[in-house]
């Protein structure tokens, strides 16, 4: 799973997620992406996830390329613990992704194969997405 | 180089972001012509017209007529703003061009005879590098697409700006050294796969931990400070 290797405050403050994607919203690597359609913290392991739906669909043709990173520390409490006491423990690291970012690209595959395998990453995921391609792509293929 | 197209615009008076939500709530598109050290020209443009012909592909390669209030202006689109989640077009940027003019754009890439390449027939990936290549060359004669020929590539071989086909009266921006446009490299084995998988959870389980260990710490020196 993706993690920080190295960060300079253990807990953050949880904030809010406002506005669209200012920058990430057009494909860079890939031929095919998906793209958010509403905004969410996206965790670790719904990218790890997505990253093995698309790979298992792809059969390991193709490329893969992550442009989400997920570095908000998300902290919560024991079970059964009072309020108060402090702020809890680090669980999981998450992802702030805005409406308009590019959350996964591929490339290397048929557009319908790239279809496919992006639906199913986007079940794992918990913001609205579409499927997004290159002008042109699909048409050699 | 393929025909021009072509758009009826008109002038609008006022620039700024009222103006231009005004306009696009009318299914207009605010729009500008500069360049050939003239004044430069606010237009609107129909928005359906304008996303149509960017959705088709080569505006930023093909010439456009544009009829400004009867005015005739010879442009060639430099840029677009999009909307970041629907992905219309917001704003158009064209440059006024004649037929002195010499111009660096960007042409995209079109890969031929993939049939041919022993490398992709044993399923290797095309990893392309480069989707376009910016050349410089006459404004109005600017290649629709570049291509390239795979014919012959093996795996582990690489396709260089030497193997495209440049047309006549064009040359790349970037001189005096042979970049890379695409590579074929081999897919990945069941076995090389599994591994990294593997070594993800790996390294998922150890950044668990080292969490777990930073959050102890961070706890006792807390307790320490109180």
């Amino acid at each position: 799973m993706l993690s920080p290797k190295k960060f300079k405050h253990r807990k953050q403050h949880k904030g809010r997620i406002h506005g669209n994607a200012k920058g990430g919203s057009q494909l860079a690597y890939g031929a095919y992406g998906l793209k958010a359609q509403s905004p969410d913290r996206v965790t670790a392991r719904q990218i790890e996830a997505a990253r093995r739906a698309i790979t298992r669909h792809i059969k390991r043709q193709g490329k893969v390329w992550i442009r989400i990173f997920p570095d908000v520390p998300v902290t919560s409490k024991p079970l059964e613990v009072r309020q108060g006491k402090g702020k809890g423990s680090p669980e999981y690291w998450a992802c702030r992704v805005k409406p308009g970012r590019i959350m996964f690209e591929l490339d290397g595959v048929p557009q319908d194969v790239a279809r496919e395998a992006l639906a199913l990453a986007a079940m794992k995921l918990p913001v609205r997405t579409k499927f997004v391609s290159r002008i042109g792509a699909g048409e050699a293929a | 180089m393929s025909k021009n197209y072509a758009f009826a615009a008109e002038k609008r008076e006022r620039a700024g972001k009222g103006v231009a939500r005004a306009l696009r709530r009318d299914g207009k598109i605010p729009a500008v012509i500069y360049g050939d050290k003239k004044e430069p020209i606010k237009i609107a443009l129909p928005a359906n017209e304008v996303n149509v012909e960017y959705n088709r592909g080569h505006m930023f390669t093909t010439l456009c007529d544009l009829k400004v209030d009867g005015d005739k202006h010879l442009v060639l689109a430099r840029d677009v703003q999009l909307n970041p989640v629907t992905d219309i077009v917001e704003h158009v940027d064209f440059l006024r061009v004649t037929k002195k003019t010499t111009i660096a754009v960007k042409v995209p890439v079109h890969f031929i005879n993939e049939d041919k390449s022993p490398g992709i027939f044993a399923k290797a990936i095309l990893n392309v590098v480069r989707h376009e290549v910016e050349l410089v060359c006459s404004a109005t004669h600017i290649p629709e697409q570049i291509e390239v020929n795979l014919e012959g590539k093996e795996t582990g071989s690489s396709v260089h700006i030497s193997d495209a086909i440049l047309p006549e009266g064009t040359k790349p921006v970037i001189e005096g050294r042979n970049f890379t446009i695409a590579t074929l490299v081999a897919p990945k084995t069941a076995a090389q796969e599994e591994a990294e998988e593997a070594e993800a959870a790996a390294e998922g389980a150890e950044g668990e931990e080292a969490e777990a260990e930073s959050s102890e710490g961070g706890e006792e020196a807390a307790e320490g400070a109180e």
